[in-house]
């Protein structure tokens, strides 16, 4: 076995939201992800970045056991919620996924109503189905996404109708509904127009006061925008992980500088 | 600990090429206040202003260059959203063709009042003395643009201890020149005029020093801005 790799930065903090220890993930017998250690904040904005391939979507889903989904896909190492490891037998997967709700891509809206695409969460996780509370829910979630005013009056329209920018608020929205604490989200606004993936950024500023989220992005100008916090991935590694004004100003690692100053893609 | 940085091998080779260009009209542009001085330093030594004609033709271009630079980082800026050293390189850049545009003002003042100063036949007694701070000035010039060529920090320390020397020789030259004006005080109006030259000459030798702190900053990423000497010595060693 070679020798541990050592990430280099703050990768560790104080009372973190979530606590990742020694995380390694095989997809049949190629690992994708190598020992990684990492601390995620409570209510911080961290963004995940590195070339394509090196790992981000893979560690990602580690955070919710989306990797349980994938066949070949073998996690190894601690990772808790609130101290608590999410791996435990006695965890309800589904429950995990509200407390650790995801945001993808491509918007994907379910092919029901406005409306329904924000109740369907909150009514299936039991957090009511009384008909007055489920409005005041849809209303306060697409609210804070920016969202209602655009859709209130075709609130039970196909959500397939609405622009791409509106679908990923939407989505973001359904994400809300079931109260989540931690919000993952991988690449949400690479479909996205620049004035949508704005309204999304600024979104993810409000949403941070009261959710940890974890942003998978392309974008180096967004990473350093978004987030508080700046992880960077080269290989499965985890190489670097600093204040995302001290990651865009003066990395440690060179290999985030190479990466970040268009050096390696 | 990083001492030099290397520029150059971005995926976008016309980001390289553009770096580059930059670079270089730094370098033109300093070379423009070198030769500045050169013209002060010659007049100097032959006793003669002859030499001391285009200087404001060259101050003029040193102007030109700062705005056309400033242009170009901009440009870098709002094209390419330049992160890190990059990022480093243009912010140490812009700033220090602010402080080679001020150099240029000074070198032009020094130059006028060497020129007055021949033409009127003022006693050489009062400036002969502004020679070796020229010379001392002129080759902290040149070592600076050595050390933003190279981007490397070690010059860049060695310079400050240039600059002090050059502090040290102002003062002499100041020293010398009260002692005349006290003992002649027909020379009081002449002795200002070399005063205030050798004055520009020693805030040359400032604007040097910011551009070493620039670039110090640039391969560092540490401010060393108001730090004392001892503390960037200990902190780059
Ligand atoms: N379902 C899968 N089966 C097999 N290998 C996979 C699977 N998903 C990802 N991989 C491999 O794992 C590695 C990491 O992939 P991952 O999707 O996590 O990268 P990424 O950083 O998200 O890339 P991108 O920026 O392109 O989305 C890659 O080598 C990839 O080929
Ligand atoms: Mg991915």
């Amino acid at each position: 076995m070679t020798e541990r790799f050592q990430t280099v930065g703050n990768p560790l903090l104080e009372d973190p939201k979530m606590r990742v220890r020694n995380a390694s993930v095989f997809y049949a017998d190629k690992q994708a992800i190598f020992d990684v250690d990492l601390d995620i904040g409570k209510n911080q904005v961290i963004s995940m970045i590195g070339p394509s391939g090196c790992g981000k979507s893979t560690f990602l889903r580690c955070l919710n056991r989306m990797n349980d989904t994938i066949d070949i896909c073998r996690v190894e190492g601690q990772l808790e919620l609130d101290g608590q490891d999410i791996n435990d037998r006695k965890i309800d997967v589904v429950e995990l996924r509200a407390r650790v709700g995801m945001v993808f891509q491509k918007p994907n809206p379910f092919p029901k109503s406005i409306y329904e695409n924000v109740a369907y969460g909150a009514r299936i996780h039991g957090l009511t189905d009384n008909k007055v509370q489920l409005d005041d829910l849809v209303e306060q979630c697409l609210q804070r996404c920016g969202l209602w005013k655009e859709v209130k009056d075709r609130l039970h329209e196909p959500a397939t109708g609405l622009s791409g920018g509106q679908q990923q608020r939407l989505c973001i929205a359904r994400a809300i509904a079931v109260n989540p604490e931690v919000i993952l989200m991988d690449e949400p606004c690479s479909a996205l127009d620049p004035i949508a993936t704005a309204t999304v950024e600024e979104l993810i500023h409000e949403l941070s006061q009261n959710f940890t989220i974890c942003i998978v992005t392309h974008s180096m100008q967004q990473a350093a925008r978004v987030s508080e916090r700046t992880a960077y991935f080269h290989l499965g590694k985890l190489i670097e992980v600093n204040d995302t004004s001290k990651v865009f100003t003066n990395p440690e690692h060179q290999l985030t500088e190479e990466y970040i100053t268009g050096r390696i893609g | 600990m990083t001492e030099e940085l290397k520029f150059g091998g971005h995926i976008s080779r016309q980001f390289d090429e553009e770096l580059d260009e930059i670079r270089s009209r730094v370098l033109k542009m300093g070379s423009l206040v070198e030769e500045q001085l050169e013209k002060t330093l010659t007049a100097l030594r032959e006793m003669s202003p002859a030499s001391i004609s285009g200087v404001s033709k060259l101050d003029r271009k040193v102007n030109k260059m700062e705005m056309k630079i400033d242009e170009e980082c901009t440009q870098i800026l709002a094209k390419r959203q330049p992160a890190a050293g990059d990022l480093r390189l243009i912010i140490a850049t812009s700033k220090s063709v602010r402080d080679l545009e001020r150099a240029g003002d000074e070198a032009e003042k020094v130059a006028h009042m060497v020129k007055r100063a021949l033409e009127n036949d003022t006693s050489p007694n009062l400036y002969k003395g502004l020679q070796d701070l020229v010379e001392q000035v002129e080759e902290l010039l040149h070592a600076t643009l050595d050390t933003y060529a190279r981007m490397e920090t070690r010059s860049a320390v060695h310079n400050m201890r240039l600059d002090q020397a050059v502090d040290a020789e102002y003062g002499r030259v100041i020293f010398r020149l009260v002692e005349i004006m006290k003992n002649d005080s027909d020379s009081v109006s002449d002795a200002l005029d070399v005063m205030w030259a050798a004055r520009s000459l020693e805030r040359i030798g400032d604007h040097c020093i910011n551009i070493c702190e620039n670039v110090i900053y640039l391969v560092e990423g540490e401010d060393v801005r108001h730090t004392k000497f001892k503390e960037i010595e200990d902190q780059l060693s």
